[in-house]
């Protein structure tokens, strides 16, 4: 294709047309070795959506506003990326599904931040669109093999933990902030001896006047250990270890190991590259890695504009982490059912095929890369046991925090009541037993051998979160023929 | 004290019906059932004895119960006695149920707890089990 | 207390899909006469059964051990298939599989063999019924070693201790099952239910002939009826004649024939009568036939 001189310049926007430029290409069939991105755009008014994804293709691979003649020393119709499909969005007028190939060799094996440097890096406040998000991306077995994932995986976490056959049972040590280190292994040691698998340290409690991040650790440990003689069971504590430093990362994380604990956790906000680090030194020292996704909602809960939770799943696996919260559906937090299930199947399964209801727009081979556990946490409580592991299955970890450390008679009866709950609902469910109909009453004949079970049963009966999801997707199941 | 290890250990102590429904799940689910036991319930011993090789092919429940009741014969008194369920599917390759199924008939005396301070405030922890403390002929016996 | 419970029979019948079963059995099978009408008896009886437990005037799990006598290729395997499919309609076992065994896959090799080699088939038997082919053999009496009798020991107390969770059928010649069950009075005290199959007739055998070729998509062609015929009536005067499994052997080998015949033809087009006919000659050169030259049709 010739290339456009300046005269053909785009009138009004001062913008070259990037689709004459090649990164409109109807055409192109993505090689198998192809990335593929998926972007909602909404241009503005009066731009056309083509010029609009080829526009996005251009800012996020090769090109500029103006042409440079320094292309013409590259193979440039290889790092060129190419939209090549653009659909409208149902019932949303306005905004379009635009596909867009990028060139496998355009990104640096094993990296996401030069992933995310290439795909988010510019485009997001590019003038002619007045919002932009990345819906989904695609990824090929050759890219997928340069990373090394999550550093243990849902199967070798279970056998480490002897815990087989039913979902983690977690809760968040309440108030997150505020109690001192002595205080605080307190509520973990009476979780954990209650029946709790884990519990776990709140996103934001690091190093603060209150506690000292070794009072935490060396208070928390004793709490473990004491647990674990009470019960004859493998018990654990996500201490996290973020810091503002890699150095003070891996101080923290030495301390944990010496210490003997399992799993360490980190924040999303630490960043791709210091997350990546972190799994590379998890998997140097049998370590089980946990994210906590803080942050994550400035950018994913918007429909029209930022990164979809999606494709921040993928990103995660990729880097490699073991945990990461993935919603709940019935909690506080945002989750619509089938979306979830969406980021669920991308964590969990090794192939994950396209479903355009549960807003999977590709299919995607994992090449056997560790699968991650996800957790849901947030808003819920025993009383919902049949309808989370109906909705979530049994590789999940649930964590009650309120549902845990708010029960009227103390955080172990809180423990048992949960874990008592979770026990009887699989035993059920392997039995045959339709959950969603029989949970309730399930519930309640094993909650005549537990008290504490009773007892928050009737508390939290009424306790609902429902309100409209804002990230529901675009497609709605179409009814399978028979 | 009870220990809790396994899948339904909060649950009231399962009755034969009760095993013989999940035993059935398992199998429908053309997962591999082996029998186990062990007097030295630490947390960190994975190897319990084989009772016999996990068995493959079974159609119905009755068979794994037939050798549950041989090894609880055996071993029932004084031994902790579970069914894991191996499933063979790709990317998994592991167990997928493990749930205790017998527990000696004298209560379990537990754990003891070592500390032994190191540097810093650090210490080292070590769980025993007092069972253990006797020679494996005479643990869990009054 | 007096709610008056009642048992529809016909409709239990073929709600469970009994009928269906007997019905199947009673279209596939050529002849059997005696075995159908033992087999619609006993249906009628665990039904009953079932009827009467359902009204609380029957609590115990009849004996539903079998021997199945009579010579080879009468049709005791495939009959054992249908008993256990009828079983597990009827409710009396809860899979309705059918392990198929002789005394090789019992019966060990050394000492301290035998009893987890008879345990791991009992166990993969369990939901269904196990079949044991020349079930005699398991007792030699002139070895006194003979591994034999640990299976039978096991094998007693399970159909005693274990009669809902797997019914056995002894199968084998009649008179060797009569010997056998005379010097084991246990296993003739455990065995509730004899059926004797009896050897097919010539007409029954070629029309089995046309059932099984029917089967497999092919056609006796006009030409080969005789001498079909006279193919039965020969091979039942050799030694080893196994009834229908000699017949089903010799159509195996008329069927390679008429595929050499046809590949011998030569650069010809075959229409579908070509491909699925069995003709005079894909019998002729069979060896039943040479001891006399065949007649022509
Ligand atoms: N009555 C029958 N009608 C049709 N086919 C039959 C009949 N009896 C036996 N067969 C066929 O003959 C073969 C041998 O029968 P089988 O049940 O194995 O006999 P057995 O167990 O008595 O040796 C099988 O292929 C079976 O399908």
């Amino acid at each position: 294709m010739g290339k456009p001189k300046n005269k053909d310049r785009y009138k009004k926007g001062g913008v070259m047309a990037y689709k004459d430029m090649g990164y409109w290409q109807p055409d192109y069939e993505p090689k198998p070795t192809d990335l593929i991105a998926m972007f909602r755009i909404t241009p503005q008014d009066g731009v056309d959506s083509i010029e609009a994804a080829a526009a996005v293709a251009g800012e996020s691979s090769t090109a500029t506003w103006t042409i440079c003649w320094t292309d013409r020393l590259t193979a440039n119709d290889k790092y060129q990326a190419k939209a090549y499909r653009v659909d409208p969005v149902p019932n949303s007028p306005g905004e379009f599904f635009s596909y867009i190939a990028y060139d496998i060799d355009l990104f640096e094996p094993g990296s996401i931040a030069n992933l995310t440097a290439s795909i988010i890096g510019n485009v997001f406040g590019f003038k002619p669109l007045k919002a932009l998000r990345l819906e989904d991306m695609y990824f090929p077995v050759a890219y997928v093999k340069t990373f090394a994932g999550p550093p243990t995986g849902i199967v070798v976490e279970r056998e480490r933990l002897d815990k087989f056959g039913r979902p983690l049972l977690g809760a968040t040590v309440k108030p997150k902030l505020g109690l001192s280190g002595r205080s605080y292994g307190r509520v973990v040691y009476e979780g954990l001896k209650g029946g709790l698998d884990f519990t776990k340290d709140d996103e934001n409690i690091n190093s603060q006047p209150f506690m000292h991040w070794r009072e935490r650790f060396l208070y928390v440990m004793e709490a473990v250990n004491r647990a674990q003689a009470m019960s004859g069971e493998i018990k654990g504590h996500y201490l996290n270890v973020t810091a503002a430093t890699m150095e003070d990362m891996y101080e923290r994380a030495e301390f944990a190991k010496s210490l003997g604990s399992t799993i360490v956790m980190i924040d999303l906000v630490i960043g791709y590259t210091a997350i990546q680090s972190m799994s590379k030194w998890c998997r140097d020292n049998d370590m089980i890695l946990h994210l906590h996704r803080a942050g994550h909602s400035t950018y994913t809960r918007l429909r029209s504009h930022g990164v979809s939770f999606r494709v921040i799943c993928k990103w995660m696996r990729l880097a490699g982490v073991d945990h990461i919260h993935a919603g709940t559906v019935v909690g506080k937090l945002e989750g619509d059912p089938r979306t979830t299930a969406g980021y669920y199947d991308i964590l969990r399964e090794d192939f994950v095929p396209m479903k355009l209801e549960n807003g999977v727009f590709f299919d995607q081979h994992w090449a056997s890369l560790n699968k991650v556990m996800p957790v849901a946490s947030g808003g819920i409580h025993a009383g919902q046991m049949h309808q989370l592991i109906t909705l979530l299955g049994e590789d999940v970890v649930l964590q009650f925090g309120g549902g845990t450390i708010g029960h009227p008679s103390g955080i172990e009866a809180g423990a048992t009541a949960n874990r008592v709950a979770l026990e009887a609902m699989i035993f059920a469910r392997n039995e045959g037993r339709d959950l969603m109909a029989e949970g309730p009453e399930i519930l309640k004949n094993a909650a005549k051998f537990c008290t504490p079970l009773k007892t928050a049963l009737e508390l939290w009966k009424d306790v609902t979160f429902n309100y409209t999801s804002t990230d529901a997707p675009d497609f709605v199941p179409s009814s399978t023929p028979s | 004290m009870k220990i809790t290890q396994g899948t339904f250990s909060f649950l009231p102590d399962l009755t034969d019906e009760q095993i013989t429904k999940q035993i059935q799940y398992c199998i429908d689910n053309d997962w591999a059932v082996g029998i186990e036991f062990t007097n030295d319930p630490h947390p960190r011993n994975t190897y319990w004895e084989m009772w016999d090789l996990p068995m493959f092919d079974i159609r119905d429940a009755a068979g794994i119960l037939y050798e549950l009741n041989a090894c609880r014969k055996v071993y029932g008194d004084n031994h902790y006695i579970r069914l894991s369920a191996f499933d063979n599917t790709h990317g998994w390759e592991s167990i997928k149920l493990s749930f205790i199924v017998n527990r000696p008939k004298v209560e379990d005396p537990g754990f003891r707890l070592v500390r032994q301070e190191v540097d810093g405030r650090s210490i080292r922890y070590t769980t025993q089990a007092y069972s253990t403390d006797k020679p494996s002929s005479e643990r869990y016996r009054d | 207390m007096s709610e008056i419970k009642s048992f529809n029979l016909q409709k239990a019948f073929e709600a469970s899909g009994v009928k269906e079963v007997l019905d199947e059995l009673d279209r596939d099978l050529i002849g059997l006469l005696p075995v159908k009408t033992r087999i619609h008896e006993t249906a009628s009886l665990l039904l009953v059964n079932k009827a009467r437990e359902e009204l609380n005037l029957s609590k115990i799990q009849p004996s539903l051990h079998m021997s199945f006598t009579g010579n080879p290729g009468t049709g005791k395997t495939t009959v054992a298939m249908r008993m256990a499919k009828l079983l597990y309609r009827l409710g009396y076992v809860r899979k309705g599989h059918l392990v198929l065994v002789t005394r090789d896959d019992l019966v060990g090799q050394y000492i301290g063999h035998t009893a987890p080699k008879t345990k791991e088939i009992l166990k993969k038997a369990m939901g269904g019924v196990l079949f044991i082919d020349e079930a005699y053999y398991l007792y030699r009496p002139e070895n006194e070693r003979d591994y034999g009798q640990e299976v039978i020991e096991i094998l007693l107390q399970v159909m005693e201790d274990h009669r809902d969770d797997l019914v056995v059928i002894l199968a084998g010649y009649a008179d060797k099952m009569d010997k056998f069950f005379s010097s084991n009075p246990g296993f003739r005290s455990r065995v509730a239910h004899h059926i004797d199959f009896p050897d097919y007739s010539d007409d029954e055998l070629f029309e089995i002939a046309i059932k099984m070729l029917k089967e497999q998509n092919y056609v006796l062609g006009d030409n080969a009826v005789t001498i079909l015929k006279e193919y039965i009536a020969k091979r039942r005067e050799q030694p080893h004649f196994a009834n229908a499994r000699s017949i089903r052997n010799g159509l195996d080998r008329a069927i390679l024939r008429q595929a050499n015949r046809l590949f011998n033809k030569g650069d010809v087009e075959l229409n579908a009568k070509d491909l699925s006919e069995i003709d005079y000659e894909d019998f002729a050169l069979s060896r039943v036939l040479k001891s006399k030259p065949p007649t022509q049709p």
